[in-house]
């Protein structure tokens, strides 16, 4: 009747009695089919396989030691690995792995960002945040290294006492309300450095603000004060130039001895001139020579300024949205947060390609696992087929 | 003397907690109360004695290596460990087809005992030539069932099937391992 189609009325019925003679180990069900499916299942369940003794023994102890691995095997070894990067470990390792994390993250988006073409000229961005800039490490508006400009020899090699003409164009940019007080400072500087001021010109007024100076800074305190004016304002850029006048000074001075010892000889001839003719011609002669004489210290009065002081042009520029409030010389705040919004738009496009990359791996990955898993499913149960 | 588990009721006592700070001690727990049931399963399945001491004592160290694996949200721990137990045995069984073909069962998961009352010697034994009539999927359901002694839902965990299909595969089966004893 129901055996061949049971409705489900009578399969409930049987699954329960079946329920019912395992949980009270008894087949007493009215109904006599479901009584011998009861007694069916007791039996089956009293059928079922015993292990021996010794075997429960045997793994009991092995259970209660842990499974251990037998000395010098690969399970030890495995064990001992797996110790050693056991969770609680790693989490304890964790902070310190976080704070290297935290220095290294910034430190290698900084250096990739300071690297990036675009940001060569950033104007005012990025290495402008930094206020000062040593000459060491100061820029022209190329982005190129400037090297100092050093103390003694010069373009010309091989000679340590070569005469040198410098150069140094400084350009710094303040705020429009810091112009004036950079602008004393300049002045200052140069006279701290012992050098002084040729010229200047200041503007403060909201259009063309800015100003100029031509100063002289002792060729030997040419690298501190550089660095002290450097210090006053964010620098835009730094040029030098270098001239060898070791030949003129030379020449100079040579022909300066020279007309010395003319002017001499003149000196002695005109004591012994015997005729007013003779003494006339010789006075002639003494006033070229002195007049030589006179232009050539001139010149080389002129060289050893040139070349014991250096031409340093400062151009003072006002910086840009200067006049929005807490903008500051060295580094303001909206230069911060400006940083701050590059560097997290970098931080996110490094996520964003980072996951591009990820994303399609780990669902590739995510699907062979699964097609794995079915694959060793399938395989599994193939042995009972 | 073995104490045979108390049936479904068994499988409903809460699952141990794994994940606690003593999973050693949680483990041994768990031991205690599968370790007959885990045997009995896996050696209705070999039909070998010795095959099945050797996968129940695989299954229990695969266990207890990967116990940190084990989530609650996947079902009790008694599901959890005859999946792996299963997993083990049906290795066992494609090794051993690789390794003999279609040989024969070994058949010794239990003579009967001298002891034995006569008619429950026989009633054992019509019990396993029935058995024995029935296909290798359906052997595996009635020893999850009667031998592991696991409620309908956790088969269906292990076996990839609701409780009610469990149910269902169950009842045929029975119905044709009472057809087969009467044969």
């Amino acid at each position: 009747m129901s055996e061949h189609d049971p409705s489900t009325a009578t399969i409930d019925r049987d699954l329960a009695a079946i329920e019912d003679a395992l949980a009270n180990g008894v087949a007493v069900h009215p109904n006599p089919s479901a009584r011998e499916l009861q007694e069916l299942a007791l039996a089956l369940r009293a059928d079922a396989p015993e292990p021996e003794p010794e075997f429960a023994g045997e793994l009991r102890t092995r259970v209660e030691a842990g499974f251990p691995p037998a000395p010098g095997s690969l399970g030890a070894a495995r064990a001992s690995l797996r110790e050693r990067l056991r969770p609680g470990r790693l989490r304890r390792a964790l902070p310190a792995m976080g704070v290297i994390a935290l220095i290294l993250v910034p430190l290698v988006l900084v250096v990739s960002l300071a690297g990036s073409p675009e940001e060569g000229d950033g104007g005012g961005g990025g290495g402008g945040g930094a206020g000062s800039v040593a000459p060491e490490a100061a820029q022209d508006s190329g982005g190129r290294a400037i090297a100092p400009a050093p103390s003694s020899g010069g373009v010309a090699p091989g000679q340590s006492n070569r005469k040198i003409e410098r150069s140094i164009g400084l350009e710094l940019e303040a705020p429009v309300d810091e112009l004036q007080r950079v602008a004393d400072q300049i002045t200052s500087v140069t006279n701290r450095h012992g050098g002084f001021v040729l010229s200047s010109s200041l503007s403060t007024g909201d259009e063309s603000a800015g100003g100029d100076f031509e100063l002289r800074i002792p060729e030997d305190r040419l690298r501190p004060a550089l660095r002290d004016l450097s210090a006053l304002a964010t620098v835009r850029s730094q040029s030098q130039s270098g001239r060898d006048v070791t030949r003129e000074h030379v020449t100079a001075r040579d022909r300066l001895q020279a007309a010395r010892a003319e002017r001499r000889s003149l000196l002695r001839r005109l004591e012994d001139a015997d005729t007013d003719e003779e003494a006339e011609a010789i006075r002639t002669r003494l006033d070229l020579v002195s007049a030589e004489i006179n232009g050539l210290r001139a010149q080389l009065r002129d060289l050893r300024l040139r070349t014991n002081y250096a031409v340093v042009t400062v151009t003072l520029l006002a910086a840009e949205d200067s006049a929005d409030e807490g903008a500051g010389a060295a580094g303001s705040f909206d230069d911060a947060v400006g940083d701050a919004g590059d560097l997290l738009a970098a931080t996110a496009g490094i996520i964003i390609r980072v996951l591009a990359v990820a994303l399609p791996l780990a669902l590739i990955g995510g699907l062979g696992w699964l097609i794995g898993a079915v694959l060793r499913r399938r395989r599994r149960e193939s042995a009972l087929a | 003397m073995l104490v045979r588990s108390t049936g479904v009721s068994e499988a409903l006592v809460e699952p141990v907690a794994l994940m606690t700070g003593a999973q050693t001690e949680g483990f041994a727990e768990l031991y205690e109360r599968t370790f007959p049931r885990v045997y009995a399963y896996v050696a209705s399945l070999l039909r070998d004695r010795a095959a099945a001491e050797d996968v129940t004592a695989q299954a229990f160290e695969r266990a207890y290596r990967k116990r940190r694996s084990y989530r609650a949200g996947r079902g009790t721990t008694e599901a959890w460990l005859f999946g792996i137990a299963r997993n083990a045995a049906l290795d066992e069984l494609r090794r051993r087809k690789r390794r003999a073909g279609l040989e024969r069962d070994h058949e010794d998961s239990g003579a009967p005992s001298p002891h034995d009352h006569a008619e429950l010697a026989v009633r054992r034994e019509t019990v396993r030539a029935a058995l024995a009539s029935l296909d290798p999927r359906e052997r595996d359901l009635i020893a999850l069932k009667f031998a592991g002694g696991l409620a309908n839902a956790e088969i269906g965990r292990i076996l990839g099937l609701s409780e009610s299909a469990v149910g269902t595969r169950l009842h045929r089966t029975i119905t044709k391992l009472r057809e087969a004893c009467h044969e």
